[in-house]
């Protein structure tokens, strides 16, 4: 059985401004698995995952974590801090220091971990994101890639259990996008971890995701598998939204050019699956 | 200031104690401004240029080329200490006069000028050893060692990192502007310029709060922690600053009594 370890529960969110940037959010997150969440510019992403961990504390309703209330006190906020880690999107907000070694080291300094641990820590962070080879550079010169490789490892020294990642892939060129989606991949099954990311890249949902959430407009209006997210094309589509290619090429040519396929094919290989059974069908 | 900061990234020198740096450098400096002469001056400027383009592996004409820098605004102070007025002639070695003005130079300015000259480059040499050799974090790690109040110490690694932020979003503004005409006339430019300004201290204040929230996110509780690489430690490494300045300091002395302070 599923246990989800977030949990949000009518959660509403106003900003100071008085703009509603949650309404009536009801998630749940499921533990060791991956979860997306998808939506416009504005949908609420980055807000909703900064009331993950305690940045935000909601207007109304509440944020489970493990299944009990998320108190605001501060060291159970620090102790939310610790299991829930964000990485955020533009890394030169998150790297405070000019060294790469230092950066990464803070969250675990923060946890008044002896010194041998953080070093341990620190060492294998870098192991892992595969920057090892940049400890003794400085922080501005590495590349965007580079620097959102060195942002993360400064979020896994905290070996958190969950990782919320803001738009993980934005910027990065197709190449840098699957390293870094591999490369979580892998840590994940390494460490039990239980990853939640934002994204504006539809075609890597069906690669890499259990379960989808779709927020527009500070309301999650859609969820369930990226199977089933993807199989409302209208929906999405009046969202700004859209399937991956490949669903949509399978789209048209069922609709348009009267190809009969048993399934919705929303990845590549199961792209060639349908075709191939509907090679054989026609023989 | 960019190219000074890349070589101390690539220096030789870059995993020696920064302390020891500090120290060798500080105590140079001090015994060339207290020495007050040429000599000693010149071979401050030659340990310090030995040590970052011999050991640090410094590229000599980068040296060079950063020793020239200051040249303009010495030159621009030797000048007005070289040159002296007077209604008297006769202790001019050469001067013009205008109306019964004397201005020229005397003996002792010539002497003056050119002790303050190499006094300010042997100076500048031994803080060029430190910054070419020395990663500005490493100095910083150095004064906290130091006991240097960590609120200065936060701040000035903050703003550190973030002038390059800062210059980045400057130069894209600039480009950005630029490929709109926003530069192509006096008053046009000026009304740019101040786009560019007050949009520049908005970002920055939007990119403060966000750092401000990603440090949360970590864990911050006020105190910039970070871990520090660990030196070779003790007192050792320290004798051979202190001996190269105690025979400066020597030499000094011996200098003073045979020249009585001509050189």
């Amino acid at each position: 059985m599923d246990v989800n370890i977030i949990e949000t529960r009518k959660l509403h969110y106003e900003y100071t401004d008085g703009t509603n940037a949650l309404i009536d959010v009801n998630i749940g997150i499921r533990k060791g698995k991956t979860t997306a969440v998808l939506g416009g510019n504005g949908a609420g992403k980055s807000t909703l995952f900064l009331n993950f961990n305690g940045i935000h504390k909601p207007s109304s309703g509440e944020v489970l974590f493990k299944g009990r209330s998320v108190a605001y006190s501060r060291s159970a906020l620090k102790e939310l801090r610790r299991s829930v880690g964000i990485v955020f999107q533009d890394p030169d907000n998150q790297l405070f220091s000019a060294s790469v070694y230092q950066d990464i080291s803070f969250g675990a300094i923060n946890l008044k971990l002896p010194v041998e641990e953080v070093q341990r820590r620190v060492d294998l962070a870098m192991k892992r994101t595969g920057i090892e080879h940049l400890k003794n550079k400085p922080t501005h010169c590495l590349s965007h890639g580079q620097k959102k490789r060195a942002a993360l490892a400064g979020v896994l020294v905290m070996e958190p259990e969950v990782l919320v990642l803001d738009e993980p892939t934005a910027g990065l060129d197709p190449m840098g996008v699957s390293e870094i989606m591999e490369l979580l991949k892998d840590v994940q099954k390494e460490l039990g971890l239980t990853i939640v990311f934002s994204t504006h890249d539809i075609d890597i949902v069906p690669l890499y995701c259990d379960y989808a959430y779709v927020m527009d407009q500070g309301r999650v209006i859609m969820d369930g598998s990226p199977k089933e997210v993807f199989s409302k094309p209208e929906l999405l589509r009046k969202i700004h939204l859209r399937l991956p290619r490949i669903a949509h090429l399978m789209e048209i040519l069922e609709n348009k050019d009267d190809f009969e396929f048993k399934d919705k094919a929303i990845t590549i290989a199961e792209a060639r699956r349908e075709l191939k059974m509907w090679r054989e069908s026609m023989k | 200031m960019i190219y000074i900061d890349k070589y101390a990234y690539i220096s030789k020198l870059k995993h020696q104690d920064p302390i020891y740096k500090l120290v060798f450098c500080m105590m140079t400096l001090g015994v060339c401004l207290w020495a007050n002469s040429i000599i000693i001056s010149i071979i401050a400027l030659l340990i310090m240029g030995w040590h970052t383009v011999c050991k640090g592996g410094i590229p000599c004409a980068i040296f060079m080329k950063l020793m020239i820098i200051p040249m303009s605004f010495l030159a621009i102070g030797v000048l007005t200490v070289g040159i002296n007025v007077s209604d008297k002639k006769d202790i001019f070695l050469f001067y013009i006069s205008v109306f019964d003005i004397n201005a020229g130079v005397t003996q002792s300015g010539i002497q003056n000028a050119a002790h303050l000259f190499f006094k300010a480059l042997g100076a500048v040499s031994c803080l060029y050893y430190l910054s070419l050799n020395t990663p500005m974090v490493d100095i910083l790690q150095a004064l906290g060692r130091l006991r240097v109040p960590k609120l200065f110490i936060e701040l000035m690694s903050l703003i550190y990192r973030f002038i390059f932020v800062l210059l980045e979003t400057v130069e894209m503004m600039l480009t950005a502007q630029k490929s709109r005409m926003g530069y192509s006339g006096i008053s046009s430019g000026y009304r740019s310029l101040a786009a560019l300004a007050s949009t520049l201290f908005i970002r920055a204040y939007k990119r403060s709060d966000e750092l401000y929230t990603s440090l949360e996110a970590r864990g911050y509780d006020g105190e910039l922690n970070a871990l520090h690489e660990s030196y070779k430690k003790g007192w050792i490494q320290y004798t051979s600053p202190i001996t190269v300045n105690l025979i400066l300091i020597a030499m000094t002395l011996i200098i003073r009594h045979f020249t009585g302070g001509l050189m």
